[in-house]
């Protein structure tokens, strides 16, 4: 053999483990994109699935709750309806016993709304909502304690009720009032203690506040007070025109 | 450096999403009606973006936080903040008065337009450290440097921090 062949043997040698070694190395790297991309894959499908279930679980607790316990007197629509069954116009008030527009509507058109419901011209209902839960829990307190009042002590003490709430109302800021506080008012407006103590500390209509809100929500309120005169939502200065 | 500022802006923005989406989870009827008041979605998808939302924002600020999933993370993250500073501003261009109902609530208020400025601003940020992310996702302490390994002979991380670490593990640190 020539020397010049042995050169080109371990030339043609150092090519071959070159090209094995490129090889071995394209292999791991392709393995090793392969198994990143699993991971990624399995991480993905893991965070899907999680995201997922809690959004099925979200669903599920947004839908009404058909155990709840229904205040006596109250309407199917989650209100308390006032004045004359066939009254020519019919007045619905979404309400937050927190919102001050709330209180700004009532406090500007309860004469017009007292007057309309005394002379046969419209029957209002009052639909109080937990909508303002940001600013804590008095918004649904409030609404539990209206119904625990209309339920044990009737329509008259709850409308009663309904407004020493709102003459009384706290800023959204706080301090919040307490459920004996709660207790206070009610009493005031002609429930008794023993009647309402319990349902208010026990927050004994709670679902079927949540299911007003629901409901509402669902019926498209988006905000407190919305108003409605014969199914038409009016204007925040529109009632008078609307009555007439 | 630039892995020291990656891991600030998932801690920021994950934290945000977390607080953000953590509030709304347990009313789920107040999400709905956050998303309604925009008035921009078809009324069919409102309730589905109402439920889907806060959990969404949960899901990407956890994993923003562990450092999981950064880039697609951080992708999903900017696109919802586009989305939330045109909501925003349509809202505000509309003259609606809403509660932007990014931290819970929702709905019209009232002198809501004094806040807009300030919540785009704010969204706007968030948006640009989520954008980081999105280019530079290679971050201090996330999971996926240890469930996605740097290859071997892979230049990561790159030069400039490396050398920086090496200073640092010289000094002890």
């Amino acid at each position: 053999m020539s020397k010049r062949n042995k050169a080109a043997d371990r030339a043609a040698e150092r090519a071959e483990r070159a090209a094995r070694a490129a090889a071995l190395k394209a292999e791991q790297e392709r393995k090793e994109k392969r198994r990143r991309l699993l991971t990624f894959g399995g991480v993905a499908a893991v965070l899907l699935l999680i995201v997922g279930v809690a959004i099925f679980l979200q669903t599920r607790a947004g839908q009404l709750d058909e155990g709840a316990v229904v205040p006596a007197g109250s309407t199917k629509d989650f209100g308390m309806q006032v004045g004359d069954a066939d009254a020519k116009h019919e007045v619905v008030i979404y309400e937050d016993f927190i919102c001050p527009a709330c209180k700004l509507f009532k406090d500007e058109n309860d004469a017009a709304l007292e007057a309309a419901v005394a002379d046969g011209t419209a029957r209002v209902e009052y639909r109080p909502l937990n909508f303002l839960r940001q600013y804590g829990d008095y918004s649904g307190r409030a609404a539990n304690a209206f119904a625990v009042v209309l339920d044990a002590a009737g329509p008259d003490v709850a409308l009663k009720f309904h407004d020493i709430l709102f003459a009384n109302q706290p800023p959204e800021s706080g301090p919040l009032p307490d459920d004996a506080w709660l207790i206070e008012k009610a009493v005031e407006a002609g429930a008794t203690e023993v009647e309402v103590s319990e349902g208010i500390k026990g927050m004994e209509f709670e679902a079927w506040v949540e299911n007003a809100a629901k409901t509402a929500t669902d019926d498209g309120v988006g905000a407190t007070p919305t108003i409605l005169v014969d199914g038409e939502a009016i204007e925040f200065d529109g009632l008078s025109e609307a009555l007439e | 450096m630039k892995q020291w500022i990656g891991l600030l802006a998932r801690l920021i923005t994950g934290g945000v999403w977390i607080v953000a989406g953590a509030i709304k989870l347990p009313d789920p009827t107040s999400s709905i009606r956050a998303v309604r008041a925009y008035e921009l979605l078809p009324e069919s998808t409102v309730e589905a973006v109402g439920y889907a939302l806060p959990v969404v924002e949960v899901a990407i600020g956890v994993c923003l936080v562990l450092g999981l999933l950064t880039r697609p993370m951080g992708v999903l993250s900017a696109l919802l903040f586009v989305a939330f500073i045109i909501g925003i501003s349509s809202a505000w261009a509309r003259g609606l008065s809403i509660d932007c109902g990014c931290f819970g609530g929702g709905g019209e208020i009232a002198d809501a337009t004094a806040k807009y400025p300030l919540e785009i601003a704010r969204d706007v940020g968030l948006l640009l450290l989520s954008v980081w992310l999105v280019i530079w996702p290679q971050t201090r302490w996330s999971l996926d440097a240890v469930i996605f390994p740097p290859r071997a002979g892979e230049v990561s991380p790159p030069v400039g921090d490396r050398e920086e670490w090496d200073v640092e593990a010289q000094q002890g640190r």
